[in-house]
Order: structure tokens, then C-alpha cells, then sequence
């Protein structure tokens, strides 16, 4: 009885709005009101050229965000993301320049080596049961001490290994990037008719026809445009195609295995993760060997695009930014809410102030206090959306 | 179905120390099939201590813990579970930021099976459809009519409904025993009347319960038998039909003479 007048009542903004999808929704409005705002206060920004310059800018941050999502998921935080970044690159870069090791196998001692940084790590935290704050903020410290060790003196090391550089060099062809697109789609409606088929054969509850469809097609319309716009500059960089991979993995593991189910549970409720037998420990240090390994990789990509591995380019912005995309995302700093795909728009909200910024010719100082605003507000909506549902 | 006097659950001569504090002494308990069994006595009268026994969330320093008549050994939450010992605690233990089937399988999710076996087990695809169906079967068990959807977060839902969510997280597994922790204390009227017939319908379907709560009208209105517990002790095992709220409270305040013969005659000899 009651739950037809219920039904009733909703209509079609409450839907969409109540439905899990939704989560994007502030992010992505914040994204369109900064991309139209500088769109008509600068002639540069609505370019392909542009666009294609700022989405691979925005890659590291991207790429950290999307790692640092599960730590926060579970209500952890990494502080030494950044550092961390910079120990693998550097390793990757003084295993290439100074001991002519292939480019591909340094990478992949670089991210092993993170990983074991990331297990340890999480070590502290689970067993001795430090705070993550305090075990990473320590590893900020004492990680940017290593950087520097490795990369000697100059505290910097120029990488011109063309495997590295290719990472933010070299585009995917046109028609390749145009199949993939394709078969996403397609694999995308599959599944959707697939899944709708199987939860009505067994009268189960079905996501509303109106709600799948506009999905797919909000996804189909994205990605199309994305392609677009690339394609008619450069193409889309190996490096996007990298970033894409690994926030396709984390989707499907923060969202569809036991593993991300244990996350969002320890992140929600730690207390009833342990009682339905959830290891909280092994939890916690997966998630730290993850993020210390999607450090390496973000740092290896920074290599790549700035061509050289500097002490400078990660101890600076890349750590705050990288939270923030995070957080600006819609990920919560208090545990168990967020979702990796929102991490990268939040990111391009980061990115996106940047090099708005840069074009209207604005100073360090105006895009500092710009960033502040956008975080305060994303932490403040992420505070107040936990009150309302708590209050029910 | 087996013979419904027998106890199904059953400790005998149990003690408990902490330290120098005798929690329990020499405590016999037992529930049967089918019934359900109240808990009760003042603050620190040990029924809190009994049931973590009983969960295996504490282990006892001596007695015998039987089920069906043989012996068993529980020294974990585990072992309890393993022997369809099921513990609802006060305070729910729910995820609030996931929804009611991810609860209703949180720590033992189904996943699929075929290719996906060569993947480690927490990375394997969730098989959503079975946790629905888990969700949809224990929700219908319990005949929980109020909830809308089992796609809501259990944040949103009402104190009742949550109760209802834990308790049927706690019988989907295979239970036949179900411990409840004060399973009513901070819900309103209509609620608690959902809570107590989820509880009359556990009892149908042939679950031992164990409900601890302090609201003697709901013990009168639910309990088959009551056990009474006194500084450690249990001192007496009542029909709930054949004693009044009144002889209960002196009962749990002030104790009863040792040889009363309603004891005698209620409790399963050990």
C-alpha cells in the first residue's frame, strides 16, 4: 500500500536523480558550466587542439585519482601518492638512461617496486595500525628523500627513451580509435538488453527502460564526441588509451567482484565488514599494493610527457590535485562512496581550471585560490549529502 | 521434523571469568526447536556474556556446549556459524552506503563460475542475479512488506526495516538458531509489532530464538519460555503462560529460593 503511492509520487527527475547513475551529476554539470565559461571568455579554448593538450595534461592527475579512489573508498588516504609517483620514475628512468635496460622491463620493475612500497605501507596501517594519514604523510617525506637519492645531484633526469616518449607521443589511428569505439558500444547495448532480458525472465526488479536508455546513450554521445574531437586533431594518445584500461578495471573491480563489495563495506562500516567475515587487514593492504603500483604508472607517464623525471614535477601541486580530482568527483573523504570514472571527470574539472586560467591569462595566485573554491565546495557537498543520509 | 522438546541448543555448567570478575557461574541454557526463548535479568546479570558465548564471539573457561545432544566445540564466530549459530547484535552492523542485497551477501557473495574460476575468488564477476534472488527469497521468508525495493541503500530505510535486514541477513545462511540482542529497544510501536512478528515467523519456520531484551511486554507477547539470569547466574527457567510480569521482575531483582519448583520442572536436564 505504501509502496504504491510512493511509486506514484516520483516522477521522472526523481528517477534519474535516485538512481545509482546519478553520481556524476554534480561533476559533470560543475565541468560544463567551466568548459562554457571559458568557451565564451577565450577565443582558444573551444579547439581541438586545445582539448587534445588538456585531456593529456590532465592524465597524471587522472591517473593518481583514479588509484587513490579505492584507498579513499575504503577510508583510507595516501599522501604519498606523488612521491611514490616520483620513486618509480625515477627508477624507471635511471634503469633506462644509466643502465641501458630495455624501456619496457624497467617499467615494470618500476611499478613491482612501487607495489612493495604500497604493500608495505599498508603493512603499517593494518597490522600495527597506524593511521594512513600519518603512515603516508611519512612516506611523503621520506619517499621525496629517495627521489631525490636516486636521481643524484642535478635532481633531474632526462629520459629520451622513444618507448617512454611514445606513451604521450604516440596517437592511436584514427579508424582503430573509431572500431574500438565501436565495439565498446555495441558490447555496452549487449549487455544492457542482456541484462534487462535475464531480470525479467526471473521477475525481478528492472532498471526503468528510460533510465538504461538514457545511460547508454549519455555514454555513446560522450565517448563519440571524444573520439571526435581528438581524431581531428591528433588522435588520442597511447597514454589516454592507458588511463581509459585502468579505470575500465577498477570499474568492474570496485563494482562487480567481492573484493570491491569488501571496500565499500570496510569504507561504510568496518565493524560489520569483520562480522560477516570480510578480512579487514588483507582488505587494506591490497588496496595500498594497488595504489603504490597505479603510482608508478602515473609517474611513468609524467616521465613521458615531461621527457625528464625532476624532483620538482612531484613535489609540487600533483598530490593535492590528484585528492581533489578525486573528491571533486563525488569520491567521499569519510569512506565507502565514489566511483572511479568520476575521479577522471574530476580531474578534467582540475585540469580544466588550469589551462582555462592559463588562456585568460590569470596568475598562480588566482588559479590557487580558484582551485581552494571548487574543493571546499566538493568536500562541502559531499558533508552535506552524508547528513541527509543519515537523517532519513 | 525432530522432536521439538528436546533442546536443539544447549550449554551446561558454564563459567566465565574476566580477570577476577566471575561473569557466568555454572550457567545452564538451552533452547529448542521451534521456540523462542527469552533472555533476561538486570544490568550486568551476565545475558550479554551468555549470548557472546553462545556466538562464540567469547570463548568459555569450562562447560559443555551441545547441539541436537552432542557435543560441539565453538571458539569462534565461525565455529558458531558453521553449526547454524546466528548472532544479531544491537547495533545491526549494516552497511548504510550499500544497498539491501549487497548486505543481504556482504562477506559471501556469489560469483560466477566457467572461465571466470581462473581468476582469484574476490576478483571473480559477482553473480548479481543469484544475490538478487538471495535478497528477494530472504526478504519473502521473513514477509517484510514495507520495504519498496531491495536496490535502496539501508541508510534510507526505516529502524524497523533495518532490524528486518539483519535479521534476515542472519537467516539466509543455513541458521537454525537466532540470537537477537535487543532486537526492539530503539524502534517505535509499529515497528517493534513488524520486529516480533518477523520474530513469531522464525519461530514457525522451526528456528531456535534467543531473544535478549529488557521490554517485558514484548517477552510476553513473543517468548515461549523465559530464562532468568542474577549476577552471573541463571536462576530460573519460567513458562511464559504460567508467571506474571510482576513475579518476573522480583524474580530478576531479587532472586528466587534455589529450590523453586517452577525451575525444576522447565529446564532440560543437563
Amino acid at each position: 500500500m505504501l509502496a504504491n503511492s510512493e511509486l506514484k509520487s516520483k516522477n521522472i527527475f526523481a528517477n534519474i536523480t535516485q538512481s545509482k547513475f546519478s553520481t556524476f551529476l554534480p561533476v559533470a554539470l560543475a565541468l560544463i558550466v567551466i568548459w562554457l565559461y571559458f568557451g565564451l571568455t577565450t577565443d582558444a579554448f573551444f579547439s581541438a587542439r586545445n582539448f587534445y593538450y588538456l585531456f593529456l595534461q590532465s592524465t597524471v592527475v587522472a591517473v593518481l585519482a583514479v588509484g587513490i579512489t579505492i584507498v579513499l573508498l575504503l577510508g583510507h588516504i595516501d599522501l604519498s601518492i606523488a612521491a611514490v609517483a616520483g620513486v618509480g620514475a625515477a627508477i624507471m628512468a635511471v634503469l633506462v638512461s644509466q643502465f641501458g635496460m630495455s624501456a619496457p622491463l624497467a617499467c615494470v620493475i618500476a611499478i613491482f617496486t612501487c607495489i612493495l612500497i604500497g604493500v608495505v605501507q599498508g603493512l603499517l596501517v593494518a597490522i600495527i595500525g597506524i593511521p594512513s594519514f600519518v603512515v603516508t604523510l611519512a612516506g611523503l617525506l621520506g619517499f621525496q628523500g629517495v627521489m631525490l637519492k636516486i636521481l643524484g645531484n642535478d635532481g633531474a633526469i632526462n629520459v629520451r627513451d622513444s618507448f617512454i616518449r611514445g606513451i604521450t607521443t604516440e596517437t592511436l589511428p584514427t579508424t582503430t580509435s573509431w572500431i574500438i569505439l565501436a565495439f565498446v558500444i555495441l558490447f555496452m547495448i549487449y549487455n544492457a538488453y542482456i541484462n534487462y532480458k535475464e531480470r525479467a525472465a526471473l521477475s525481478l526488479e528492472v532498471e526503468s527502460i528510460f533510465i538504461s536508455t538514457l545511460r547508454v546513450s549519455i555514454v555513446t554521445l560522450i565517448s563519440i564526441t571524444f573520439v571526435w574531437v581528438m581524431n581531428s586533431y591528433r588522435g588520442i594518445p597511447v597514454a589516454i588509451v592507458i588511463l581509459l584500461c585502468l579505470t575500465l578495471l577498477f570499474s568492474y573491480v570496485t563494482k562487480n567482484t567481492p573484493y570491491g563489495r569488501a571496500l565499500f563495506a570496510v569504507g561504510g562500516n568496518e565493524e560489520s565488514a569483520r562480522r560477516v567475515g570480510i578480512s579487514i587487514q588483507k582488505t587494506t593492504i591490497y588496496a595500498f599494493a594497488i595504489i603504490g603500483g597505479v603510482s608508478a604508472l602515473g609517474g611513468i607517464i609524467a616521465a613521458s610527457r615531461y621527457a625528464s623525471v625532476s624532483y620538482n614535477a612531484f613535489s609540487g601541486n600533483l598530490l593535492l590535485d590528484a585528492i581533489g580530482a578525486a573528491v571533486v568527483g563525488g569520491t567521499s573523504l569519510f569512506g565507502g562512496r565514489g566511483s572511479v570514472w568520476n575521479a577522471i571527470l574530476g580531474a578534467l574539472v582540475i585540469g580544466s581550471l588550469g589551462n582555462g586560467l592559463d588562456l585568460t591569462g590569470a596568475t598562480t595566485a588566482d588559479k590557487l585560490m580558484v582551485s581552494a573554491l571548487i574543493l571546499v565546495s566538493a568536500v562541502a557537498i559531499d558533508a552535506i549529502s552524508r547528513k541527509k543520509g543519515k537523517k532519513v | 521434523m525432530e522432536n521439538m522438546t528436546n533442546p536443539h541448543l544447549q550449554v551446561c555448567g558454564i563459567n566465565k571469568s574476566f580477570g577476577n570478575v566471575r561473569a557466568l557461574l555454572d550457567v545452564d541454557f538451552s533452547v529448542r526447536r521451534g521456540e523462542v526463548m527469552a533472555l533476561v535479568g538486570d544490568n550486568g546479570a551476565g545475558k550479554s556474556t551468555l549470548m557472546k558465548v553462545l556466538a562464540g564471539a567469547y570463548s568459555y573457561d569450562s562447560g559443555d556446549f551441545l547441539i541436537d545432544g552432542k557435543n560441539v566445540t565453538i571458539n569462534s564466530p565461525t565455529d558458531a556459524a558453521n553449526q547454524g549459530i546466528q548472532i544479531v547484535y544491537q547495533d545491526l552492523a549494516l552497511c548504510d552506503n550499500l544497498d539491501v542485497i549487497d548486505n543481504l551477501s556482504l562477506g559471501h557473495e556469489p560469483t560466477k563460475g566457467g572461465i571466470y574460476k581462473l581468476l582469484p575468488k574476490s576478483l571473480r564477476p559477482l553473480d548479481m542475479l543469484k544475490m538478487t534472488q538471495k535478497a528477494h527469497a530472504a526478504i519473502e521468508k521473513l514477509k517484510v512488506k514495507t520495504l519498496r525495493s531491495t536496490s535502496l541503500e539501508v541508510g534510507v530505510l526505516s529502524g524497523g526495516q533495518k532490524q528486518a535486514i539483519a535479521i534476515a541477513r542472519a537467516v539466509s545462511s543455513d541458521s537454525s538458531v537466532v540470537l537477537l540482542d535487543e532486537p526492539t529497544a530503539a524502534l517505535g510501536v509499529s515497528q517493534t509489532a513488524q520486529v516480533l512478528d518477523i520474530v513469531s515467523t522464525l519461530k514457525k519456520s522451526g528456528h531456535s530464538v534467543v531473544y535478549i531484551s529488557h521490554n517485558l511486554k514484548d517477552i510476553f507477547q513473543v517468548a515461549d519460555r523465559i530464562t532468568v539470569m542474577r549476577l552471573g547466574e541463571q536462576i530460573a527457567i519460567y513458562e511464559t503462560a504460567k508467571i506474571t510480569p510482576q513475579e518476573l521482575v522480583v524474580a530478576m531483582t531479587s532472586g528466587v529460593e534455589t529450590d523453586s519448583q517452577d525451575k525444576k520442572d522447565l529446564a532440560d536436564a543437563c
